[in-house]
């Protein structure tokens, strides 16, 4: 598999276990509102389902995040994940009823912005005549190469 | 933002931060070589699980944090661990930081404090 094709793959992968477990966990903590430092806030927050849909997504996240690290400097493939603040948004105003402020709308445009030079930058560091580096973690194989 | 927000956030940003930099000292290890033995390696050595003990602090307090915010006011402000790895990133793997990558870091930044000083809404 190229390399582009095993990044497109992975970050997408990535991107959708991300947007799952950030909706989960707002869940979760609110089920569990208000947060204390002891126990008993604890075992509210892992007596509702929604903690359990965003540990599933957890171990999902770490596995695919782990076989990009493999070849990915950590910043960069950091970044990319991080677009998920988009979709993050536009499910919180959907399912949470936030408001859309032009402050936040303003900060993630300004943040995807950043995270799009982020994302040029790694591609100026891996030319195309860079030894092409072979996916072999769990994704690669399931990915059917 | 409370202070209590903001100590949920400077934590996070801490534990990320110490995770991150341990899983991509485990995965990163040449040595590591390739398949089950590849995991083998990496279970028997202590990065990874400095990395799992991080997560699952990290795990709770974020719990905690966006329970107190937005979801998509948490998210945003969450995006300064990007600039915050990559600068750790720098220092301990020494990857490179380009003219585009400082620009990157500086635009990430500005968009959180847009967020961050507008305060929640």
């Amino acid at each position: 598999m190229s390399r582009a094709r095993f990044y497109a793959i992975g970050f997408t992968v990535l991107v959708l276990f991300d947007t799952l477990v950030q909706l989960s966990f707002k869940y979760a903590g609110n089920h569990a509102f208000p947060p204390e430092a002891n126990w008993a806030w604890i075992v509210r927050v892992f007596g509702h389902p929604w903690i359990y849909v965003a540990v599933i997504g957890y171990v999902g996240n770490f596995f695919t995040w782990m076989t990009l690290l493999k070849h990915a400097p950590i910043g960069p493939a950091f970044a990319v994940t991080h677009l998920e603040v988009v979709s993050v948004m536009l499910f919180s105003v959907w399912l949470f009823g936030e408001p859309l402020t032009w402050p936040r709308v303003l900060g993630a445009t300004v943040i995807v912005a950043g995270i799009v030079c982020l994302a040029f930058a790694e591609s100026d560091a891996h030319p195309e005549h860079d030894a092409p580096t072979e996916a072999k973690g769990a994704l690669g194989v399931a990915a059917g190469d | 933002m409370t202070p209590l927000v903001v100590s949920l956030w400077l934590l996070n940003v801490t534990l990320d931060t110490v995770g991150q930099l341990a899983f991509k000292a485990a995965a990163g290890d040449p040595r590591a070589g390739d398949g089950v033995a590849r995991w083998k390696y990496m279970l028997a050595r202590p990065w990874i699980w400095v990395g799992v003990a991080s997560y699952v602090a990290e795990f709770l307090v974020w719990i905690a944090f966006l329970s107190l915010v937005d979801l998509s006011e948490g998210v945003l402000l969450g995006s300064i661990n990007i600039v915050v790895i990559m600068i750790a990133g720098r220092l301990l793997f020494k990857e490179k930081l380009t003219p585009l990558r400082v620009t990157g870091i500086a635009l990430v930044t500005a968009g959180v404090a847009l967020v961050g000083l507008a305060g929640g809404g």
